[in-house]
């Protein structure tokens, strides 16, 4: 961070730019992909329709945040709260499984957890939320677990001898010095979220790739350029909005 | 002793498993008094050390500051009363050295202004200019400078008591020798209790009021750094004290004003000691440029006595 008057102000408002006019970008998109279909017939010259019609792109666009949401806030909840469950002295006896779990769960590809779970949870938005929050928790626990075993153990030390108490090392000591790491975590797991929902669409949940399946389905490359569009622009505005909100190592 | 110890360890035990780290050691710690514990690595002094802000339970026996069984006392609140400082300082890194020396004071929720008062006072004690330091953070300071900010912070609510386990071990020499100067002086000043760990017994023979030498979880010996020198309990203590260079160590704990002779108006004013520096030096002193006798200058320059080396044999037997 630039050091005097209206440095750091000024570089946070920068910042903060960054995903605001991804955002301006997606609303763009949004306005204008319903009247672009002069800019997409080349695309599909044969087809009836070229812009994809099913469904509102806005509509979709909404859901598609929704799943995300609530598995992404799932999984944070459950990957926060083992990170700290298997770092406190009475769950210490955990950690080993934790963490060979999280680092299992990274060779997992998400496709695959997608099709474990229909066969027990059906079709819908259900089965991919819960595919979601299954791939999600992993680079969350992990990123958790790294971040709170990285602090240094003379800190902790003497924050004990200095007469802290559990609660207070954990909220002074230990999530503030966790954050950045936890947060990249985060980051990673919202990210491959996006991505990921978009494949809840084969089984049935409402996304952004629904259009991208009905054009691999129809021979319409308009559509799933359509739809690739949306959650690219999707993703990168979160992903920037991540970059804005990770705290400056000092 | 009629006084109340500050610290009394009565048969205190620790054992981890099996084995007794601490075996049954008993130990009084007058008020204001320097007691370093010193041994080899693994010989229990850390673990003591630790007992007496309960960080590690004792296993048998009773620890009591001032007469009373810290078991009685909760461990957070009795830590808040007790100063603890440690060789790899701990000091929080994202704190700014200001809120880092404030934290006991912020436990105990002193009011704010006390508390940005007690931070500017400690920080000019330990030689941190407030202006330039109060707001850097730990990253950003030499080991010396961390070190001090350490003692700050366990220094930081007024504590009785202070305990300190290897503060200086990780410093380059010169800085560990300015410190210990230092802690020599602040001691003068702030009279607390202090327990200190090392196994440095340099360190110990210059800081120690009271040297406790400890070997296998027990105490080998105890008393002042020069009743130790003088008689060794045992060839362990003889060979932690220097073997035969323990009359140097003896002679470095003897300030040249304890043996000086009046005036000499015949010496000449070069070469020359001052009367606070020590008898190893005054030795070094003659032995550099080959002569028996030295002027004794003040600081102010006056010549105040004379020095021969008869005086030195006098005083190391």
């Amino acid at each position: 961070m630039i050091a005097g008057g209206v440095g750091p102000s000024l570089g946070r408002y920068r910042r903060g730019l960054v995903p605001l006019l991804w955002g301006a970008g997606l609303m763009g998109l949004l306005a204008w992909l319903p009247r672009a279909e002069a800019w997409f017939r080349w695309l599909a010259p044969e087809a009836r329709e070229v812009i994809y019609p099913r469904d509102d792109f806005t509509a979709l666009l909404f859901n598609h945040l929704a799943l995300v949401g609530v598995a992404s806030g799932l999984a944070i909840l459950l990957g926060v709260g083992a990170a700290l469950v298997v770092t406190r002295p009475w769950g210490r006896d955990f950690l080993p499984l934790a963490s060979q779990l999280a680092a299992m769960g990274q060779t997992f590809p998400p496709v695959a957890v997608l099709a474990l779970a229909v066969p027990s949870l059906g079709f819908g938005a259900l089965p991919t939320v819960v595919a979601l929050v299954l791939y999600g928790l992993l680079p969350i626990l992990r990123n958790g677990l790294a971040g709170i075993e990285g602090i240094d153990p003379a800190v902790r030390e003497a924050a004990r001898g200095m007469g802290m108490s559990p609660g207070q090392i954990l909220w002074r000591l230990e999530l503030p010095l966790a954050a950045p790491v936890m947060l990249a975590g985060i980051r990673t797991s919202v990210t491959v979220g996006i991505a990921t929902a978009a494949i809840g669409s084969t089984i049935g949940a409402k996304t952004l790739g629904d259009p991208i399946i009905a054009g691999i389905v129809n021979g319409n490359s308009a559509y799933i350029l359509q739809g690739a569009l949306l959650i690219g622009v999707l993703a990168l505005t979160l992903d920037s909005l991540f970059e804005a909100l990770t705290p400056r190592r000092r | 002793m009629s006084e109340t110890p500050r610290i009394a360890l009565k048969g205190v035990t620790k054992r981890f498993g099996a084995e007794a780290a601490v075996d049954a050691i008993t130990l009084n710690i007058a008020p204001g008094e320097f007691c370093v514990l010193v041994g080899t690595s693994g010989c229990g002094k850390s673990t003591t050390l630790r007992m007496i802000n309960r960080l590690i339970e004792h296993s048998d026996g009773e620890i009591h500051i001032d007469g009373r069984p810290i078991r009685e006392i909760d461990p957070q609140r009795l830590r808040r009363r007790i100063g603890y400082a440690i060789q790899s300082t701990g000091l929080f890194p994202h704190w700014t050295v200001a809120r880092n020396i404030a934290l006991v004071p912020g436990l105990l929720r002193w009011p704010r202004a006390r508390i940005r008062e007690r931070v500017e006072e400690l920080m000019t004690l330990l030689g941190l200019a407030p202006a330039e330091f109060a707001d850097k953070y730990p990253a950003q300071l030499s080991g010396g400078q961390a070190q001090r900010v350490g003692v700050a912070r366990a220094l930081a609510a007024d504590p009785e008591i202070l305990l300190m386990d290897e503060p200086f071990g990780a410093l380059d020499p010169i800085t560990r020798e300015s410190l210990q100067e230092e802690l020599r002086r602040l001691q003068g000043r702030i009279r607390k209790t202090i327990v200190f760990v090392t196994h440095d017994m340099d360190e110990a023979l210059k800081l120690a009021d009271r040297l406790v030498v400890m070997r296998a979880g027990r105490i080998v010996q105890q008393g002042s750094p020069d009743e130790l020198l003088a008689a060794p309990a045992d060839d362990f203590v003889t060979s932690l004290l220097g073997g035969r260079d323990r009359g140097l160590k003896r002679a470095a704990l003897t300030p040249v004003a304890r043996v000086m002779r009046p005036v000499d108006a015949r010496l000449p004013v070069e070469p020359a000691v001052s009367p606070d520096e020590d008898l190893r030096l005054a030795l070094s002193v003659m032995l550099w440029h080959r002569v028996e006798t030295l002027a004794v200058v003040d600081k102010a320059g006056r010549v105040c006595g004379s020095l021969h080396l008869m005086d030195l044999l006098g005083e190391t037997p």
